[in-house]
Protein backbone atom coordinates (compact mmCIF):
# COMPACT_ATOMS: atom_id res chain seq x y z
CA UNK A 1 0.00 0.00 0.00
CA UNK A 2 1.14 3.49 -0.73
CA UNK A 3 0.57 6.12 1.89
CA UNK A 4 1.49 9.71 2.12
CA UNK A 5 3.53 10.94 4.98
CA UNK A 6 1.70 13.03 7.48
CA UNK A 7 3.40 14.66 10.42
CA UNK A 8 0.39 13.87 12.62
CA UNK A 9 0.88 10.15 12.10
CA UNK A 10 4.01 10.34 14.16
CA UNK A 11 2.23 12.26 16.86
CA UNK A 12 -0.44 9.59 17.04
CA UNK A 13 2.21 6.88 17.08
CA UNK A 14 3.82 8.54 20.04
CA UNK A 15 0.52 8.54 21.83
CA UNK A 16 0.16 4.81 21.13
CA UNK A 17 3.60 4.19 22.57
CA UNK A 18 2.60 5.91 25.78
CA UNK A 19 -0.74 4.13 25.95
CA UNK A 20 0.90 0.77 25.47
CA UNK A 21 3.45 1.53 28.13
CA UNK A 22 0.76 2.18 30.71
CA UNK A 23 -1.44 -0.71 29.62
CA UNK A 24 1.30 -3.26 29.73
CA UNK A 25 2.88 -2.11 32.93
CA UNK A 26 3.48 -5.25 34.97
CA UNK A 27 2.04 -3.76 38.13
CA UNK A 28 -1.24 -2.98 36.45
CA UNK A 29 -1.54 -6.41 34.88
CA UNK A 30 -4.23 -8.26 36.73
CA UNK A 31 -5.19 -11.72 35.64
CA UNK A 32 -8.37 -13.44 36.63
CA UNK A 33 -8.35 -16.72 38.49
CA UNK A 34 -7.62 -19.38 37.25
CA UNK A 35 -4.30 -18.77 35.54
CA UNK A 36 -4.02 -20.39 32.15
CA UNK A 37 -1.41 -21.31 29.59
CA UNK A 38 -2.34 -21.75 25.95
CA UNK A 39 -0.38 -24.04 23.67
CA UNK A 40 -0.80 -24.40 19.95
CA UNK A 41 0.73 -27.12 17.88
CA UNK A 42 -0.29 -27.79 14.30
CA UNK A 43 -4.04 -28.38 14.51
CA UNK A 44 -4.31 -28.75 18.24
CA UNK A 45 -4.83 -26.16 20.93
CA UNK A 46 -4.18 -27.10 24.54
CA UNK A 47 -5.29 -24.94 27.41
CA UNK A 48 -4.01 -25.59 30.91
CA UNK A 49 -5.42 -23.97 34.00
CA UNK A 50 -4.21 -24.35 37.56
CA UNK A 51 -7.10 -25.00 39.90
CA UNK A 52 -5.88 -26.83 43.00
CA UNK A 53 -8.59 -28.34 45.15
CA UNK A 54 -11.45 -27.94 42.70
CA UNK A 55 -13.58 -31.02 42.21
CA UNK A 56 -14.79 -32.21 38.81
CA UNK A 57 -18.43 -31.80 39.80
CA UNK A 58 -17.90 -28.17 40.72
CA UNK A 59 -16.45 -27.37 37.33
CA UNK A 60 -18.31 -26.33 34.23
CA UNK A 61 -16.69 -25.73 30.87
CA UNK A 62 -18.55 -24.58 27.80
CA UNK A 63 -17.91 -23.14 24.42
CA UNK A 64 -19.80 -20.02 23.45
CA UNK A 65 -19.20 -18.02 20.34
CA UNK A 66 -15.55 -18.90 19.93
CA UNK A 67 -14.78 -18.32 23.58
CA UNK A 68 -14.12 -21.04 26.07
CA UNK A 69 -15.74 -20.37 29.40
CA UNK A 70 -14.32 -21.99 32.50
CA UNK A 71 -16.68 -21.65 35.39
CA UNK A 72 -16.72 -23.20 38.80
CA UNK A 73 -16.32 -22.93 42.47
CA UNK A 74 -13.48 -23.70 44.75
CA UNK A 75 -15.37 -24.86 47.80
CA UNK A 76 -14.01 -23.84 51.12
CA UNK A 77 -12.56 -26.51 53.38
CA UNK A 78 -12.40 -24.27 56.41
CA UNK A 79 -13.35 -25.69 59.74
CA UNK A 80 -14.37 -24.04 62.96
CA UNK A 81 -11.01 -24.32 64.60
CA UNK A 82 -8.39 -21.80 65.65
CA UNK A 83 -6.23 -21.03 62.63
CA UNK A 84 -2.55 -20.31 63.02
CA UNK A 85 -2.13 -19.41 59.39
CA UNK A 86 -4.68 -18.70 56.70
CA UNK A 87 -3.40 -18.00 53.24
CA UNK A 88 -5.44 -20.04 50.82
CA UNK A 89 -8.33 -18.52 48.91
CA UNK A 90 -11.71 -19.97 48.05
CA UNK A 91 -14.21 -18.46 45.68
CA UNK A 92 -16.42 -18.82 42.70
CA UNK A 93 -14.75 -18.12 39.43
CA UNK A 94 -15.63 -17.58 35.81
CA UNK A 95 -13.13 -16.95 33.11
CA UNK A 96 -13.56 -16.62 29.41
CA UNK A 97 -10.69 -17.45 27.09
CA UNK A 98 -10.93 -16.14 23.58
CA UNK A 99 -9.83 -18.83 21.16
CA UNK A 100 -7.55 -17.80 18.34
CA UNK A 101 -9.26 -20.17 15.88
CA UNK A 102 -12.56 -21.80 15.16
CA UNK A 103 -12.59 -25.17 16.87
CA UNK A 104 -14.27 -28.47 16.14
CA UNK A 105 -17.12 -28.59 18.63
CA UNK A 106 -17.28 -32.38 18.72
CA UNK A 107 -13.64 -32.94 19.56
CA UNK A 108 -13.20 -31.25 22.90
CA UNK A 109 -11.51 -33.14 25.69
CA UNK A 110 -11.02 -32.01 29.24
CA UNK A 111 -9.13 -33.68 32.06
CA UNK A 112 -8.32 -32.79 35.62
CA UNK A 113 -5.14 -34.12 37.14
CA UNK A 114 -3.15 -33.00 40.19
CA UNK A 115 -5.01 -29.73 40.31
CA UNK A 116 -4.26 -28.89 36.69
CA UNK A 117 -7.10 -28.74 34.18
CA UNK A 118 -6.16 -29.59 30.60
CA UNK A 119 -8.56 -28.83 27.79
CA UNK A 120 -7.69 -30.19 24.37
CA UNK A 121 -9.24 -28.57 21.34
CA UNK A 122 -8.85 -29.22 17.63
CA UNK A 123 -9.11 -26.59 14.93
CA UNK A 124 -12.17 -26.80 12.73
CA UNK A 125 -11.81 -27.72 9.06
CA UNK A 126 -12.40 -24.13 8.04
CA UNK A 127 -9.60 -22.84 10.26
CA UNK A 128 -6.99 -25.30 9.05
CA UNK A 129 -4.40 -23.83 6.73
CA UNK A 130 -4.93 -24.67 3.06
CA UNK A 131 -2.24 -25.05 0.51
CA UNK A 132 -2.87 -23.12 -2.62
CA UNK A 133 -1.81 -24.77 -5.83
CA UNK A 134 -0.01 -22.57 -8.29
CA UNK A 135 -1.10 -23.25 -11.83
CA UNK B 1 28.96 -5.78 38.36
CA UNK B 2 26.93 -5.12 35.25
CA UNK B 3 27.37 -8.68 34.05
CA UNK B 4 26.09 -9.87 37.38
CA UNK B 5 22.97 -7.75 37.10
CA UNK B 6 22.38 -9.02 33.59
CA UNK B 7 22.77 -12.57 34.78
CA UNK B 8 20.24 -12.05 37.55
CA UNK B 9 17.79 -10.51 35.12
CA UNK B 10 18.21 -13.41 32.73
CA UNK B 11 17.85 -15.96 35.49
CA UNK B 12 14.69 -14.36 36.76
CA UNK B 13 12.83 -15.89 33.87
CA UNK B 14 14.69 -19.15 33.42
CA UNK B 15 16.17 -20.34 36.62
CA UNK B 16 16.41 -23.78 38.02
CA UNK B 17 16.58 -22.64 41.59
CA UNK B 18 13.37 -20.62 41.46
CA UNK B 19 10.73 -21.96 43.79
CA UNK B 20 7.09 -21.24 44.47
CA UNK B 21 6.07 -20.67 48.06
CA UNK B 22 2.71 -22.43 48.32
CA UNK B 23 -0.09 -20.80 50.28
CA UNK B 24 -0.74 -22.69 53.49
CA UNK B 25 -3.47 -23.01 56.09
CA UNK B 26 -2.65 -24.39 59.53
CA UNK B 27 -5.10 -25.04 62.30
CA UNK B 28 -4.90 -26.64 65.66
CA UNK B 29 -7.19 -29.00 67.47
CA UNK B 30 -6.79 -30.65 70.83
CA UNK B 31 -4.94 -33.64 69.44
CA UNK B 32 -3.26 -32.48 66.27
CA UNK B 33 -2.15 -29.75 63.92
CA UNK B 34 -3.49 -29.84 60.37
CA UNK B 35 -1.66 -28.19 57.50
CA UNK B 36 -3.13 -27.68 54.06
CA UNK B 37 -1.07 -26.44 51.13
CA UNK B 38 -1.92 -25.75 47.51
CA UNK B 39 0.60 -27.43 45.26
CA UNK B 40 -0.83 -27.97 41.79
CA UNK B 41 1.17 -30.14 39.42
CA UNK B 42 2.89 -32.20 42.11
CA UNK B 43 2.51 -35.97 42.21
CA UNK B 44 2.82 -38.08 45.33
CA UNK B 45 6.13 -39.60 44.25
CA UNK B 46 7.79 -36.20 43.91
CA UNK B 47 6.72 -34.83 47.24
CA UNK B 48 9.19 -34.80 50.09
CA UNK B 49 8.28 -33.84 53.62
CA UNK B 50 10.90 -33.89 56.36
CA UNK B 51 10.83 -32.97 60.00
CA UNK B 52 14.29 -32.44 61.35
CA UNK B 53 15.35 -30.46 64.42
CA UNK B 54 11.96 -28.79 64.67
CA UNK B 55 12.09 -27.62 61.06
CA UNK B 56 9.34 -28.92 58.87
CA UNK B 57 10.35 -28.83 55.24
CA UNK B 58 8.04 -29.39 52.30
CA UNK B 59 9.52 -29.92 48.85
CA UNK B 60 7.44 -30.65 45.80
CA UNK B 61 8.87 -31.28 42.37
CA UNK B 62 6.67 -30.27 39.48
CA UNK B 63 6.55 -32.75 36.64
CA UNK B 64 4.31 -31.48 33.94
CA UNK B 65 4.30 -33.68 30.91
CA UNK B 66 6.35 -31.43 28.76
CA UNK B 67 4.67 -29.54 26.05
CA UNK B 68 7.19 -27.75 23.98
CA UNK B 69 8.03 -24.26 25.16
CA UNK B 70 7.90 -23.15 21.55
CA UNK B 71 4.25 -24.12 21.33
CA UNK B 72 3.36 -21.88 24.25
CA UNK B 73 1.48 -19.01 22.67
CA UNK B 74 -0.02 -17.32 25.69
CA UNK B 75 1.06 -17.67 29.27
CA UNK B 76 -0.20 -16.49 32.63
CA UNK B 77 1.75 -18.78 34.91
CA UNK B 78 4.95 -20.71 35.12
CA UNK B 79 5.36 -23.66 37.42
CA UNK B 80 8.47 -24.05 39.49
CA UNK B 81 9.18 -26.51 42.24
CA UNK B 82 7.47 -25.86 45.53
CA UNK B 83 9.38 -25.24 48.72
CA UNK B 84 8.41 -24.12 52.17
CA UNK B 85 9.85 -24.39 55.66
CA UNK B 86 8.26 -23.98 59.05
CA UNK B 87 9.64 -23.85 62.53
CA UNK B 88 7.53 -26.13 64.64
CA UNK B 89 7.38 -26.71 68.35
CA UNK B 90 8.60 -29.75 70.21
CA UNK B 91 5.11 -31.05 70.78
CA UNK B 92 4.75 -32.98 67.50
CA UNK B 93 4.90 -36.74 67.38
CA UNK B 94 7.13 -37.12 64.32
CA UNK B 95 6.40 -40.81 63.83
CA UNK B 96 2.68 -40.37 63.50
CA UNK B 97 2.55 -37.66 60.83
CA UNK B 98 0.31 -38.54 57.90
CA UNK B 99 0.19 -36.83 54.53
CA UNK B 100 -2.39 -36.94 51.78
CA UNK B 101 -2.30 -35.34 48.36
CA UNK B 102 -5.54 -34.79 46.50
CA UNK B 103 -5.96 -32.68 43.35
CA UNK B 104 -2.98 -30.53 44.15
CA UNK B 105 -3.88 -29.98 47.78
CA UNK B 106 -1.58 -31.43 50.42
CA UNK B 107 -3.08 -32.26 53.79
CA UNK B 108 -0.61 -32.94 56.54
CA UNK B 109 -1.84 -34.15 59.91
CA UNK B 110 0.65 -33.78 62.73
CA UNK B 111 -0.51 -35.37 65.98
CA UNK B 112 0.69 -33.92 69.23
CA UNK B 113 2.73 -35.90 71.69
CA UNK B 114 0.82 -37.64 74.43
CA UNK B 115 2.41 -35.61 77.19
CA UNK B 116 1.24 -32.26 75.84
CA UNK B 117 -2.34 -33.24 75.20
CA UNK B 118 -4.78 -31.63 77.59
CA UNK B 119 -5.63 -33.91 80.43
CA UNK B 120 -8.67 -33.80 82.50
CA UNK B 121 -7.88 -33.93 86.15
CA UNK B 122 -10.26 -35.93 88.20
CA UNK B 123 -11.25 -34.39 91.44
CA UNK B 124 -11.67 -36.83 94.17
CA UNK B 125 -13.92 -35.82 96.91
CA UNK B 126 -14.34 -37.72 100.03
Amino acid sequence: MYTTYDIFDDVLNLRNVFDRFFQEMPVRRSVEFPYINLFEKDDAIDIKAIIPGVKVEDLDIHLADNSLIIEGERKSDYVEKPYIRREREFRKFKKSVRLPFDVDRDKINAGLKNGILTIKLVKSEAAKPKKIEIQ
Amino acid sequence: MTTEVKKIKKDAYQCEECVIVPPVDIYETENEYTLKADMPGVVKENLEITLDNNILEINGMVTEEDLNEEDLKYSEYKLYNFHREFNVGRDINANAITANLDQGVLTLIMPKKEEVKPKKIEIKSE
